[in-house]
């Protein structure tokens, strides 16, 4: 939790001096030296998304001090240019040409939502230069031609096991799905609806809310009118707390499984003892034994003192998959070459998936190895399964 | 629906409305007496939460205290919003203090996020955690603080209004501000009192607020604006208690709506709910029997300056070095921030007319961008037009959708005009997201062509960029033609003085919609440009922040002034820019920018018109 002190605000006092300076700050590391190698960044510091913004800086900075350790690319230390966008498409736009024109830059990362991603897709693509899309699981965000790729979860992936989680673990058999009313949550909600459907559940009733919105006592008192006997919700983090905070107070006693994006030390922050109890199946889980993910978890906490999250994860391994195609492409790589490594490069380690590769025709990541959490006291803990199975029947 | 469920909508309704009248008492106290809706209030709101947050946080206040310092915190702060955004300003254009409270609460938001960073933050109550069944809910100790404070608060100050000279002063200031100042009523001082208090009640309503969902965040001001502009709108601007009655309303309207539809529909009944009262009584529920207040005569709400005259020459030079700019082979990154500029110079064009020339201060504009966009993007994805052909129907169906949305609010003025189109422009964004058959709601439209002009393909960059400039250009010219034509005269009149303008035979109504007829053509075609440059839009591609730069734009460059709409719109596309290797601090130089011209170019840079 940064706190508001004396520390933090000579470090707002350096960093806006830095600013000034336009020097863009280069995480330089011992073993890897000479010219670095660049990648640019669009993404959210300011405005509504900021959050997220500051978590993919978290990750990429220590994805950096991990790639630049272990020699950098061909040698070379591995930089980036973080431009804002606020996530806003009329800025995503201007920085997309901008990364375009920077000979130096080989690769691109993000932006943050499907408006800002998916409009400058069409710069990317034509200029030649790839964009890597990793939070961007809109169905078509790939679709915008050859240098567009998404290592995102995919949703057709991940909610028929969410799907496994409500029916089969937790034994829903009506089922009131709130979700969040982005393309995002509408796509996660349609294949969840028919991922639960085939293995033998009803929906009850499905409700989609707006980013912004506080209060659901009256979309609760809806969803228990519609008598389900579980709750999925597909939100993220502050808003799923907010809806764990409501359910009690309407009388709903159902058990509730939610998404894994609400996996976050804020969720429980933010939920109190109301989130307890509460199932998730998540790709990433701090506690799974997996080196990979072990790794990540440690040089974060020993480099930011706090508990990493999904989207800490997310940016991460999204700097490891660009380090791996820019190694793919040779020392004096060009923009070209680095799509193409994209089609070669095979088993790349990764926190979310354990083994990374990207499916030639989709462009996207395949498969995903996931962990059911439940709530327990105030923490996030793995599932016993034969204890949850047993007690589902 | 049973009754145990009625019973429990009800309930709902009535503590969404408590939470909603914590804010809407205070602006109705600001517009009861300065006659300003406040856009700053959310950000004091929000600012009472960080500061309730960290006496907590850091201090371990108790709950008492924790209220203590808020309510001073916040006060201080409302004072110095009175003192930097608005006294300053009390001889300019009534419409100069609303863009400041915009710039002071870009100014505030942004502080916040970099102080406490942008992430949520759990606030938890410091009350027992007793709970009252009701129904088959349950309320909860800080619903009753909340209801407690709301009721308390409108009651000391109906007697702080009703017996005390202060009170006595803040009344007769709210009536007649010269006559008060006449009669030795220190005026300016009022307005520091009542800035206090507003933002004392708007700080605390933001600490129980962030208690009551145990999460604050930086984002969380726009929202509360919004919603308690409405509310104050609903029960009767500058009325206190209207403003309860008026937000408990507004929450049980929103708690019958998710009943009734489902939670997609509950903005926009409450949008509807405005629309319904400004068009049936336009004073709110609660207001005076009275008529509109009456617009006091010319040149208060607009005040019209010397503009500075462009020399013909000098645009004839600018407009030919932009044309020439793409042969030189410029940076694409600049070429692209000019296309926007341009693209968003049609979209000031359109909003300069409606808002500047006949004085119809538009806060939807956003909404008719959207249109144009979905237009063009549906009738060349779904009926394969050519795109040439689509954003020239775009522009046709705007203006046709536009005027016709906007024509229920024709009667009404000054800052009525301004919350209508508000709520208009959230209703098209809303009907966007829920109307999926057409619209694909939130998956939005995607695989939008590229542009594409008589049959030859004009995506790169230059050609986008001379595109869209000789779009604007050819806007421009037309609606220069339009005002050098007895058009302009009669449209200024309507602005200046509706009642003095039907005396003299005009029918005000159909200059309006002429002018939103011509500005919802320029808007659609700015918002058809977009579309096919994007390649992909949905519901949040146009928001209401877009509605709030485009006036910023217009009032920078001066009301009604064709080039100053254009400069405007440079700047504004341009500054983000320009401050771009500040990083995080960036918007926060773009704000206090905005804030020092309001104070030193009330009028415009080019001037009024």
């Amino acid at each position: 939790m940064p706190l508001l002190n004396r520390h933090r605000f000579l470090r707002h006092v350096a960093a806006f001096s830095a600013a000034l300076l336009a020097a863009p700050v280069v995480a330089w590391a011992a073993p890897a030296g000479g010219e670095p190698v660049w990648f640019g960044v669009s993404g959210p510091l300011t405005g509504q998304n900021a959050q997220y913004g500051a978590q993919w800086k978290a990750g990429f900075d220590l994805a950096l001090d991990h790639v630049n350790a272990q020699g950098g690319i061909h040698g070379r230390p591995l930089a980036y240019n973080f431009e804002d966008s606020q996530s806003d498409p009329r800025q995503s736009v201007a920085i997309a040409q901008k990364l375009v024109n920077d000979k130096r830059v080989l690769i691109e990362l993000g932006d943050f939502s499907s408006p800002a991603s998916m409009a400058a897709s069409p710069i990317y693509q034509r200029a030649g230069l790839v964009q890597l899309g990793f939070t961007n699981s809109h169905p078509d965000f790939t679709k915008g031609g050859d240098y567009i790729w998404s290592p995102s979860i995919s949703q057709a992936d991940a909610q028929p096991l969410l799907a496994d989680l409500a029916v089969k673990t937790l034994g829903f058999k009506r089922i009131a799905v709130l979700y969040l009313n982005t393309d995002w949550g509408r796509t996660s909600k349609e294949v969840l609806v028919k991922a639960a459907q085939e293995r033998g559940a009803q929906l009850a009733i499905a409700e989609g809310y707006q980013a912004d919105e506080k209060d659901f006592r009256s979309t609760l008192v809806r969803v228990r009118d519609a008598n389900p006997d579980g709750l999925v919700l597909i939100s993220y983090y502050p808003d799923g707390a907010l809806i764990a905070g409501q359910v009690r107070s309407v009388g709903l006693k159902q058990p509730i499984a939610a998404v894994g994006s609400v996996y976050s030390p804020k969720f429980i922050e933010l939920g109190g003892a109301a989130v307890n109890g509460i199932h998730t199946n998540t790709a990433f889980f701090p506690e799974e034994p997996r080196a990979e993910v072990q790794e990540f978890v440690k040089s974060f906490r020993a480099k930011y003192n706090k508990e990493p999250d999904a989207f800490n994860a997310y940016a991460y391994d999204a700097v490891v998959y660009a380090a791996a195609a820019l190694r793919q492409a040779g020392p004096q790589a060009d923009r070209k070459a680095v799509r193409d490594a994209f089609y070669k490069i095979k088993d790349v380690p990764s926190v979310i998936f354990g083994k990374a590769s990207f499916d030639a025709q989709t462009r996207r990541v395949i498969g995903v190895k996931s962990v059911n959490l439940v709530v327990k006291d105030g923490k996030w803990a793995q599932i016993d399964e034969k204890a949850a199975v047993a007690s589902s029947k | 629906m049973s009754f145990t469920s009625f019973f429990d909508y009800t309930v709902n309704g009535l503590i969404i409305g408590n939470i909603y009248a914590l804010l809407a008492v205070g602006l109705a106290l600001i517009f009861g007496v300065s006659h300003l809706i406040n856009f700053a209030h959310g950000s004091v709101y929000t600012v009472g939460a960080y500061i309730g947050w960290a006496s907590i946080t850091y201090l371990h206040t108790p709950l008492p205290v924790t209220i203590l310092l808020v309510v001073l915190g916040s006060g201080a702060l409302g004072m110095l919003i009175e003192r930097v955004g608005l006294r300053p300003l009390q001889g300019a254009a009534r419409i100069a203090p609303l863009l400041a409270t915009i710039g002071i609460s870009f100014v505030l938001d942004i502080l916040v996020q970099l102080v406490f960073s942008p992430d949520p933050r759990s606030l938890p109550t410091q009350l027992p955690d007793w709970r009252l069944q009701i129904g088959t809910g349950t309320i909860g100790a800080l619903d009753l603080l909340i209801a407690g404070i709301g009721v308390a608060s409108a009651a000391v100050l109906f007697v702080f209004l009703r017996f005390t000279k202060l009170g006595w002063a803040v009344r007769a200031t709210a009536q007649d501000r010269d006559a008060a100042q006449q009669m030795g009523v220190d005026v300016d001082r009022v307005n520091q009192a009542v800035f206090a208090i507003a933002a004392a009640l708007g700080g605390l309503s933001g600490l129980l607020v962030g208690m009551y969902y145990n999460n604050i965040s930086p984002a969380m001001s726009f929202q509360a604006t919004l919603k308690g502009v409405v509310a104050t709108v609903v029960g009767g601007v500058g009325n206190v208690p209207g403003a309860i009655v008026g937000s408990l309303l507004l929450g049980l309207i929103e708690s019958y709506g998710v009943a009734i539809l489902g939670t997609p529909y509950r903005n926009l009944f409450a949008f509807a709910l405005l629309l319904v009262i400004l068009v049936w009584k336009p004073n709110g529920l609660f207001g005076r029997k009275r008529a509109l207040p009456p617009e006091p005569l010319t040149g208060t709400f607009i005040a019209p300056s010397k503009p500075w005259h462009v020399p013909p020459r000098l645009l004839i030079a600018l407009t030919a070095a932009a044309v020439a700019l793409p042969l030189f082979e410029p940076s694409p990154y600049l070429l692209q921030t000019l296309t926007n500029a341009w693209l968003y110079g049609a979209l000031a064009l359109s909003l300069t007319l409606v808002a500047g020339t006949i004085g119809q201060i538009s806060l939807g504009h956003a909404g008719l961008l959207a249109i144009g966009a979905y237009a063009s993007s549906l009738l060349v994805l779904d009926l394969d037009l050519p795109v040439g052909t689509g954003i020239v129907l775009a522009g046709i169906l705007t203006s046709l959708i536009g005027t016709a949305l906007i024509f229920p609010a024709f009667r009404l003025r000054g800052h009525y005009v301004s919350i209508a189109t508000l709520g208009i422009g959230e209703i098209v964004a809303l009907t966007i997201l829920n109307w999926e058959s057409l619209t694909h709601g939130p998956i939005g439209v995607s695989g939008i062509p590229p542009l594409s002009l008589l049959g030859r393909d004009a995506s790169s960059n230059e050609a986008i960029y001379w595109a869209s400039f000789g779009a604007m250009v050819l806007l421009a010219l037309l609606q220069w033609r339009l005002l050098r034509s007895h058009l302009g005269r009669t449209f200024r009149a309507v602005r200046e003085d509706e009642v003095a303008a039907r005396a003299y035979g005009v029918s005000p109504d159909r200059y309006k919609a002429l002018a939103f007829g011509f500005g919802g053509f320029a808007a659609g075609v700015s918002g058809a440009f977009t579309a096919h440059m994007y390649s992909y839009i949905n519901h949040e591609t146009f928001g209401s922040q877009i509605s709030i730069l485009a006036l910023t734009m217009v009032i920078l460059g001066g009301l009604g002034n064709i080039s100053g709409a254009l400069l405007g719109a440079v700047a504004l596309v341009s500054l983000p820019e320009l401050f771009r290797v500040t990083a995080e601090y960036r918007m926060l130089i773009y704000g206090i920018a905005l804030l020092l011209l309001i104070r030193f170019r009330p009028q415009g840079l080019l001037g009024t018109v």
